[in-house]
Parts: structure tokens; C-alpha cells; sequence
């Protein structure tokens, strides 16, 4: 146990004192903040009035917090995956400089090396998603605050199983990866594409039909869903109180990506939390294996 | 002495590449074995193999009694090795980094407190330990990766050329030090170098050459068999040397030489003790040795 105490130290530490793994991994959500602060937030909170009847008036703030809660939904769906990538580079790193060779010259066995690449990974992609969760919550409070306290324990449940599929999705891609070109290739994939097919740029919703089955086959995408759900849910249903119809309110989310729709039957919460945890079981089995099955040349 | 590895039939190949080919020999517990060759010689590969890092494709690896195949992890605790270029993490401070090796073989609070302390005075890093490996000199940086190799007291320490790209001071350091741990704690090295005065040092060499030994012995041995004597004669003029009829060279202020071995320099001298009034006989190098038998010359000694 303290040997993989100290292992995981070793591995946190250098993650955070290596400053362009750790600024790499936030470029995604600088990106977002920078989109909405600039038009994006202006893009949706028009496109929310035009949507509610002119007999129904919504305040100012409801609208924001609606928006804010977008916003943080994105930054934190995007950031649980890219952190994770990022944080476990360092698996790779090891194997550009060649500090693998020193650790593997222990008597540790390469699927304990492999299981404290995951928990420090795990650790150093928590550490930053909570401090982000609790700064987009303090931001949703300053703009307009709808959410329960369940709501905000759900968020960071959502938060930890979308890390812990990060984390293992990043350890899987990251097992093949051996040179720094490659990592550079494959930061870059994954810190410019996910935004985009999670939906934190544009809603899933929003993109064409064929494109949106392809999606709804990526578990990611039911993570994304669950902070959706759990951030704006509060703000939706205070659009219903202040008499916005129910109808209205179901296609908002439909619209929001709250809810998901899998060859035109709507996943519920519930099996969008059995989708993600079934998946993170599933890619850590398969991460085991791989380092069992892994021979020395 | 005992044999404390031993390597039987040694084979690895890499696709076409014979890496290593029937390689057998035998290290002797204490000794400071040396392990020469040009590179893609196949001594990497060797060491490779002997710390588990790469697969054999046949033969046998003893180290210490135990069969590297069935007990990796008990010969892992018996070496400590010093890569050719460090392998510590240069963001952490110097104690980090021991800290967290030190882990990986159970060594953790005070105990690995106490291992630091004594490592620290005896190559002389306590004012290091929290520095980032990254900022130090090449020389202190050579210290702490021997004090890694070290920080689980190995019973073999294996140092792939060590001394390569050091001043000559730290390069003294080092060796005093690795004599200490030779005398006190009957350490046996396990050496490659690009240094043919550092392998002169050696209980016992071995020459790879194409994945094969080319020659092996104690450095007397392998100068007797390899080289010839050199006389350094002073005080005469080309003519008397040229009588002699043997092969020499002019350098400054005297003759060289050359005679196959001692037996026929005591010859020369008392057929012709008038010419000999002012000599020197001395063996060939090792740099010798290494160029008569592989007809290569290592890289990197030269410019010493």
C-alpha cells in the first residue's frame, strides 16, 4: 500500500509540476469560456427567448442561470476527458525518457506500474475537475443559482464517473503510445475534438441525423447528458413554475442534449449511469487484460 | 569465489538481427568484471536480459542461484544499475526521487530515512536533496543515479558506462566510491565502458564482438595474448637501436621498442646490456587488446 502511495505521489507530482501537460490539458475549456464570454452564451440566451411565448415573462436571471448552466455542463464534460488524457501522458512520457526502464528494474510488477498510472491519474484529473466544479458552481450562483443540493451531489457524481472513464479510455490509447510526436498527435485529437463530439461547442442535437446515431454509440456522450441534466434541471423546472408549458420545456432539453435519444427511444438517467459505469467497468477490465497479456520482447 | 552470474548459451535475436549468440560466461562474486565491446556489440541486450527487461530466446541466466526465468523479482533486489543516461525524474527534487524508488522495494519512513543519510555522506549529495535532479551538474546528476541504483543495498551493481561524458575529478569521485562499496561490502560490478583504463582496472574482462565473446581473461592475461611490450629506451642514438633489429619509433628524447613479450625483452637487454644503460618495459594498453582483437576502436576513450 505504500508502495503505491508513493508511486502515485511520484506520478501526481510530476503532472503538476510538468506546466505544459497541465496548461495543455485546460486549452478545451479556456476555449469554451472564450466562446461563450465572447458570442456563444449571447447565441444561446437569444435563441431561448425567441423559443418562450411573448405571454410568458421569464426574468433575466432564470435565463442566465439557464445559460451559466450550459456552460459549466460543457466545461465540465469536456474537462473530466481531456484532464484525464493529459494527466496520463505522463505513462507515455516515462517511456520517451526512459524512467520506465528505472521502474521496471523494481521488483514491482508492470501491472502495478499500470494500476498507479490509473489512480494517479484519477487523483490528479479529480483534484482539477473539483476545483473547476467549484468554481463553475460559484459562477452559476453570481449569475443565477436554480440548482438542489442533489443536484449538485449528482454533478459530482457525474463528475467522477465521467474521470473515471476519462481516465480509462486515456490509459487504453495511451498503452499504444510511444513517442513524444505521438502524444503531441493525440493531445491534440483529443483536446479539439472532444468539445465537439460531446457537444460542449454545439449541442448534439444540432448536428445531422446520421451524425447524431453515430454519437449516441459513444458512451462519453450519456456523461456529457448527466452534468446536462443535473446543472440545468433546476433552471428547467423553474421555466415550468413561471409558466412556460411542459411540452415547451421537454423540447428545450431535447434541444439542451438533456435528453438523449438512442435510435429514437429516450435514455432515461438511470441508463444513461448504467451506460457510463457499465462502459468505465468494461474499458478497466479490458486495461487489466491488456497489461496481463502484455510480454516482455 | 563463487560465481554469482552465470550465463549459459545465451542467445537473443531481434528479426534477422543476432543480437547476442551462444554467450556462457561467469562473473565471480566481488570482482569487478568489465564488459567491452563497440556498439550493437550486444552488451545492452546482455544486461537487458540479465535485469529482466528483455526476454532470452534460449539459454540460461544465474544470478546469485536463482533462474532469472523463475524468480525475476528476487534477482531485481540483488542489482542495482546505473543506465547510461539518467532515468530520474528531473522535475522532482533529488529526495523525491529516491523517495519514490526507494518505495518500490519496500523501503518507506524511517528506514529509507536512515538508507538516505548514509547514501548522502558517502557520495557526498546532502546538500542536494532538494534540489530538482534537472538543475544539477552532470556529475552530481551521476551521483544520484548511483545512489539510486544503491538505495536498496544491491548485492551486483551494474554501471553502463558511468563515467562517459564526466570531468576527470568526478570520474575519481565515483570510482573511490565504488571501490569503498567493493572493499566494505564485497559488492560485485558488473561494468560496461568506453575507458580501456578503467577496464585495465578489472578482475576479469569480457570482449563482445557480433553478439560472441572474441576474447576473454584478467588484463594481464588478455595483454600477454594480445599485445606486445613496449621498451622505452633513453640515452642512445639511432644507430645502437638500429643493431638491435627489432621494430621501434622515435619519441621525443628516447626509442620504443617492440618486442613480442617480456621473456624476449630480458633477452634483448642481456645480449646487449651496453645499449640498455637508461629503459623502461612496459605491456601494451588495453586499448591494444581492444583494437588487436575486434580491429575496431571503442569510441569515447580517445579523447580522454
Amino acid at each position: 500500500m505504500r508502495t503505491m502511495g508513493a508511486l502515485v505521489k511520484r506520478n501526481v507530482k510530476l503532472f503538476f509540476k510538468d506546466k505544459g501537460m497541465f496548461f495543455t490539458s485546460l486549452i478545451t475549456p479556456v476555449i469554451l469560456l472564450v466562446l461563450y464570454a465572447t458570442f456563444l452564451g449571447n447565441v444561446f440566451r437569444d435563441s431561448f427567448q425567441m423559443n418562450i411565448p411573448e405571454t410568458v415573462k421569464l426574468s433575466e436571471e432564470l435565463i442566465d442561470g439557464l445559460v451559466g448552466g450550459q456552460l459549466i455542463s460543457s466545461i465540465l464534460a469536456v474537462s473530466c476527458v481531456t484532464v484525464a488524457f493529459c494527466s496520463n501522458f505522463l505513462m507515455v512520457q516515462d517511456r520517451v525518457n526512459g524512467s520506465i526502464k528505472d521502474l521496471r528494474m523494481s521488483p514491482v510488477k508492470a501491472s502495478f506500474l499500470a494500476a498507479g498510472y490509473y489512480v494517479s491519474t484519477l487523483i490528479s484529473t479529480l483534484i482539477i475537475c473539483f476545483v473547476a466544479t467549484g468554481i463553475c458552481l460559484l459562477y452559476v450562483a453570481a449569475v443565477g443559482w436554480y440548482m438542489s443540493l442533489s443536484d449538485v451531489l449528482l454533478l459530482m457524481l457525474d463528475v467522477v464517473l465521467l474521470v473515471l472513464f476519462g481516465t480509462a479510455l486515456s490509459s487504453i490509447i495511451n498503452f499504444f503510445l510511444s513517442t513524444q510526436g505521438q502524444i503531441s498527435a493525440v493531445g491534440t485529437i483529443i483536446s479539439s475534438g472532444y468539445g465537439f463530439i460531446c457537444g460542449a461547442y454545439m449541442p448534439i442535437s444540432s448536428f445531422a441525423e446520421g451524425l447524431q446515431k453515430v454519437i449516441s454509440f459513444l458512451p462519453g456522450t450519456y456523461g456529457t447528458a448527466l452534468i446536462r441534466n443535473h446543472a440545468m434541471q433546476g433552471a428547467l423546472a423553474q421555466m415550468e413554475l413561471q409558466g412556460v408549458s411542459g411540452q415547451l420545456v421537454e423540447s428545450l432539453k431535447d434541444a439542451l442534449d438533456c435528453n438523449l435519444y438512442f435510435f429514437g427511444e429516450q435514455v432515461s438517467v438511470g441508463g444513461m449511469y448504467l451506460i457510463l459505469g457499465g462502459t468505465v467497468t468494461v474499458l478497466i477490465s479490458v486495461y487489466i487484460l491488456m497489461n496481463g497479456l502484455k510480454k516482455k520482447q | 569465489m563463487v560465481d554469482i552470474i552465470q550465463i549459459k548459451d545465451l542467445n537473443k535475436s531481434f528479426g534477422d538481427i543476432h543480437a547476442v549468440q551462444n554467450l556462457s560466461f561467469c562473473v565471480k562474486e566481488g570482482d569487478l568484471f568489465a564488459f567491452l565491446g563497440v556498439n550493437g556489440a550486444g552488451k545492452s541486450t546482455t544486461i537487458h536480459i540479465l535485469c529482466g527487461q528483455l526476454q532470452k530466446d534460449s539459454g540460461s541466466v544465474i544470478i546469485d542461484g536463482a533462474d532469472i526465468e523463475h524468480c525475476p523479482d528476487d534477482i531485481k533486489c540483488k542489482l542495482g544499475v546505473v543506465f547510461q543516461n539518467s532515468v530520474l525524474d528531473a522535475a522532482l527534487c533529488v529526495q523525491d526521487n529516491l523517495q519514490s524508488r526507494a518505495a518500490l522495494y519496500g523501503l518507506t519512513g524511517p528506514a529509507f530515512d536512515q538508507r538516505l543519510t548514509e547514501l548522502s555522506k558517502l557520495l557526498g549529495f546532502e546538500d542536494l536533496l532538494k534540489r530538482p535532479v534537472g538543475k544539477l551538474s552532470g556529475g552530481q546528476r551521476r551521483r544520484i543515479d548511483i545512489a539510486r541504483a544503491l538505495i536498496h543495498k544491491p548485492r551486483i551493481l551494474i554501471l553502463d558506462e558511468p563515467t562517459t561524458g564526466l570531468d576527470p575529478q568526478t570520474r575519481k569521485i565515483l570510482w573511490n566510491v565504488i571501490a569503498d562499496l567493493r572493499k566494505n561490502e564485497k559488492m560485485t560490478v558488473f561494468l560496461t565502458t568506453h575507458y580501456m583504463e578503467e577496464a585495465a582496472e578489472a578482475d576479469y574482462i569480457v570482449i563482445l564482438d557480433s553478439g560472441k565473446i572474441s576474447a576473454e581473461g584478467t588484463p594481464l592475461e588478455l595483454k600477454n595474448k594480445y599485445t606486445a611490450d613496449y621498451i622505452m629506451l633513453y640515452g642512445v642514438d639511432e644507430a645502437a637501436v638500429k643493431l638491435l633489429n627489432v621494430e621501434y619509433e622515435q619519441v621525443r628524447d628516447a626509442y620504443r621498442l617492440t618486442v613480442p613479450n617480456t621473456a624476449k625483452a630480458t633477452e634483448l637487454i642481456v645480449k646487449h646490456p651496453e645499449v640498455f644503460v637508461d629503459y623502461e618495459i612496459t605491456k601494451g594498453k588495453m586499448d591494444d587488446v581492444f583494437l588487436n582483437v575486434t580491429g575496431k576502436k571503442l569510441e569515447g576513450g580517445a579523447g580522454k
